[in-house]
């Protein structure tokens, strides 16, 4: 089947910076994939490639099998592409500015008229319909940028930093409306740097650095490449000393450090391995209250894949 | 806060949704630009207060015109130029200056591209601005027209005078508008603001105060009802129509041409436009002008494209010397047709082509429709005159541009690079003709012509090309040899430039093929 978006070889520079660099990544329709690398990684620049507002140098990038490079007109017609920056007119109000980009997007007379109300009402406008534009809050700002982004229904959303500057509860509000979008079958490129919220939204995410591609999959997939050296959380309900001691004698364990009653340690040793890790333990005297395996993040998979550099 | 708690309420439930209404569906047919910026004009004050200003004004010179009883024409003729004079700011500065503020706003933050994402092509958002200026134009003619009638009915001014100065008023708008709009658009790039800021404000407020000096002066009431008499009235009229339109066009290419592909090279169109303007020039002539003028009016004609050329010239071989992926991707399949596309697709290789065949054919159209004129008191006849300017002409611009080539290939790839050439290439003119009137000037004490001022155009072309043959025995050979030299060191290049066009077009072609295949494999 088809990829949603397939990025291939994408190559792309700015006089002697070297933006995107041999860069590939699909995804599959509904799925939300994170796009995720630090500033300068050439996120906005693939992002801006893939919603045919600039070109490659080499490769291109294909929206439901459509060349960005070759059909741009046939592609904008089925992305939404939220930039990371929002300005909307002076002297409109809410509506007429959603009116507007409905008449640009084709949209005529009754349907015109639904689809603005419709999608008006999805990102929860209705009740601002008449305050100006411009008098907007942040969070309802970008809620209006998302609404212009829907109005001609499009199959693949390009989000770049949608939640940039939102309070918190402006952002959560955010998040559940993408959710919302892709249980309603919308495949969603997003990127951001706030990682933990990526990591409740994403079912992928591709993380770039210095223009090429470090890793990409889905996150479960991420936390078990990254669980090779997994970190192990041990309580005991007293005498932290000797677990210390006894966690030093096991094989497979380093980097123990103790915290009060609370033991953190690397393990090399996979699931059967951990629980009769934890049988020597409770065999040893150790009084265990509390022993689990700490879970690779999103941002635990980042630091440890990027490097930090910056072009 | 959990999530749930944060999730909006459900919405209320809606009224049903009217039937749209007979503005709605009638603006359906408009441009959306031109809904928004009516939209936007109405609720703005900028608008407003300007109509009330003309509005005030214009009540104010009727009052004083109602004041002078002493004799009606003369305080119609008053009438007139002063509501001329107030409605001359009004259509070449405020409304231009509008067009330019907004599409400054378009520009902002990247909002113009939130439109070419949209079914909106740059094409459409020019003609929506430009059309938004119509409308302005239209209410402060209307705002003006009482006065203008009182003007008429005064007996000041007749009815052709008032209707050719409003067409003239329309043309000069719709110029000043897209010359706005064109210098706004160029601020995407920013290294480009701050010049088209300054160029925007200089050429519409020296426009303006010329033009408002001219008609408040009452010279041109004066000299209009002359020139409605007299038989070059077909002539100026033409000429000043036509070049606003042709200048209008010029500027919406240029503004769409930044608009859309400020990164990318594509300059097509105004290859093409550089070629539509040799029927444009020579059917004006031929249209307009009576034939017992055509020994001024053709060389004037084939003067003025030769000067286009060399100025589109500069532009054409400062480019980038490949072709954008997206143009690559898009090069006529046929190998046949995309060798005849090839001149006309960007890349400065390609640009000398297309200026080399330009000049072929303005010379060869100049040259066959030659006015048969007398001979000139040197003994030459006017065509040879005219042949030996067309041939320094040709050679100092290929020359030239050859040289403004190599210069540009030292220049990083990018559009800046584009425009740095462009500068230098300017500056290196300069120097080639300052410099050696300097050292002469400095190490001579006198400065009169000699071969180190070869490199100086307009000098050895006025002394080398309209003098006797005595004077100049070897200036048409020597002419030859440089037009020919620098058309040959062109050559390879110029024949990489059309290989790149026939292996897109291959290229192009087995992409084809194999879609084919897959599509036959599936």
């Amino acid at each position: 089947m088809t990829p949603l978006l397939e990025v291939r070889d994408l190559s792309r520079s700015y006089g002697k910076v070297q933006a995107v660099r041999e860069l590939s990544f699909a995804m599959a329709r509904g799925q939300v994939t994170g796009f995720v690398g630090p500033n300068g990684a050439g996120k906005t620049t693939t992002m801006r490639i893939v919603a045919t507002l600039d070109v490659p140098d080499r490769g291109d990038a294909f929206v439901d099998g459509v060349s960005v490079l070759i059909e741009p007109r046939i592609t904008r017609s089925r992305i939404g592409y939220m930039a990371d920056q929002f300005h909307p007119y002076p002297n409109l109000d809410v509506l007429q500015y959603l009116d507007f980009f409905a008449r640009a997007y084709g949209l005529a007379g009754r349907k015109r008229l639904q689809t603005v109300r419709l999608v008006a009402s999805f990102c929860g406008l209705l009740e601002f319909a008449d305050r100006p534009a411009t008098g907007l809050s942040k969070g309802m700002g970008q809620r209006l940028h998302l609404a212009k982004t829907l109005l001609h229904d499009p199959l693949l959303l390009i989000l770049d930093e949608p939640a940039s500057g939102l309070d918190p509860r402006a952002r959560i509000e955010f998040r559940v409306l993408l959710k919302e979008l892709a249980a309603a079958g919308k495949g969603i490129l997003i990127s951001s740097h706030i990682l933990s919220e990526l990591g409740e939204t994403c079912d992928s995410v591709v993380v770039i650095e210095k223009g090429a591609r470090i890793v990409a999959g889905s996150i479960a997939e991420m936390q078990q490449s990254v669980r090779h050296e997994q970190e192990v959380l041990l309580r005991v309900l007293r005498d932290a000393e000797a677990a210390e001691r006894f966690l030093l004698t096991q094989p497979g364990v380093s980097q123990v450090t103790v915290d009060g009653s609370t033991l953190r340690f690397l393990c090399t040793a996979d699931d059967q391995a951990l629980g009769e890790l934890l049988a020597r333990a409770i065999g040893a005297g150790l009084s265990v209250v509390e022993f689990a395996r700490t879970e690779a993040d999103l941002e635990d998979i980042f630091l440890k894949t990027t490097k930090g550099r910056l072009q | 806060m959990s999530t749930s708690e944060v999730v909006a309420a459900p919405p209320a439930p809606e009224a049903p949704l009217a039937e749209p209404g007979f503005w709605t569906r009638w603006s359906d047919r408009m441009n959306p630009i031109l809904v928004r910026e009516i939209q936007q004009a109405m609720k703005g004050r900028a608008f407003v207060l300007t109509v009330f200003v003309a509005l005030a004004i214009s009540t104010v010179i009727a009052a004083a015109v109602a004041g002078n009883h002493e004799s009606m024409p003369r305080a119609g003729a008053e009438a007139f130029n002063a509501g001329l004079a107030t409605l001359v700011p009004m259509v070449l500065f405020v409304v231009p200056m509008q067009a330019y503020q907004s599409m400054r706003l378009e520009l902002r933050a990247g909002i113009v591209e939130q439109l070419f994402l949209s079914g909106l092509r740059p094409r459409s958002i020019l003609f929506g601005k430009l059309m938004a200026a119509l409308v302005q134009f239209a209410l402060y003619v209307s705002v003006m027209s009482p006065l203008l009638a009182t003007s008429y009915l005064l007996r000041g001014v007749d009815v052709p005078t008032i209707v050719v100065s409003l067409v003239l008023a329309l043309v000069f708008c719709i110029a000043a508008t897209s010359f706005a709009i064109s210098s706004a658009a160029q601020a995407i790039l920013p290294a480009m603001q701050a010049f088209a800021n300054l160029g925007a404000a200089l050429v519409l407020g020296i426009g303006t105060f010329s033009l408002v000096a001219y008609v408040g002066s009452g010279e041109y009431s004066r000299d209009l009802p002359w020139l409605l008499r007299s038989n070059e009235f077909g002539i100026v009229m033409s000429l000043i129509v036509g070049g606003g339109l042709c200048s209008t066009a010029l500027s919406l290419l240029t503004a769409q041409s930044f608009l859309l592909h400020s990164f990318e090279n594509r300059s097509t169109g105004f290859r093409v436009f550089m070629f539509a303007m040799i029927p444009v020039a020579f059917g004006w002539t031929w249209i307009f002008v009576p034939a017992t003028y055509w020994d001024g009016a053709v060389p004037a004609a084939t003067f003025f494209l030769c000067l286009l050329g060399a100025v589109f010239g500069v532009f054409m071989t400062t480019e980038q010397r490949a072709l954008s992926p997206r143009v690559f991707a898009h090069v006529p399949r046929s190998p046949l047709l995309a060798a005849i596309a090839a001149p006309l697709l960007p890349g400065r290789d390609r640009g000398m082509s297309c200026l080399i065949l330009y000049f072929a054919l303005v010379g060869l159209l100049a040259l066959c429709w030659w006015p048969p004129a007398p001979p000139a008191p040197s003994g030459w006849t006017y065509r040879e005159d005219m042949f030996r300017l067309l041939l320094f002409t040709g050679a100092y611009a290929l020359v030239y541009l050859g040289l403004a080539k190599a210069l540009r290939s030292r220049l990083p790839a990018s559009v800046m690079g584009n425009h740095v050439a462009r500068f230098l290439v300017v500056i290196m003119l300069f120097a080639f003709c300052l410099l050696p009137v300097l050292i002469d000037a400095f190490t001579r004490g006198r400065v009169d012509w000699h071969w180190g001022h070869a490199m100086n155009p307009f000098w050895t072309i006025e002394r080398h090309a309209f003098r006797t043959r005595d004077q100049s025995p070897n200036a048409v050979p020597i002419a030859l040899t440089a037009l020919c030299a620098a058309a040959a060191l062109q050559l390879p290049a110029m024949l990489r430039g059309f290989a790149e066009v026939l292996g897109a077009s291959s290229a192009r072609q087995r992409r084809q093929a194999g879609t084919a295949v897959q599509s036959a494999g599936t």
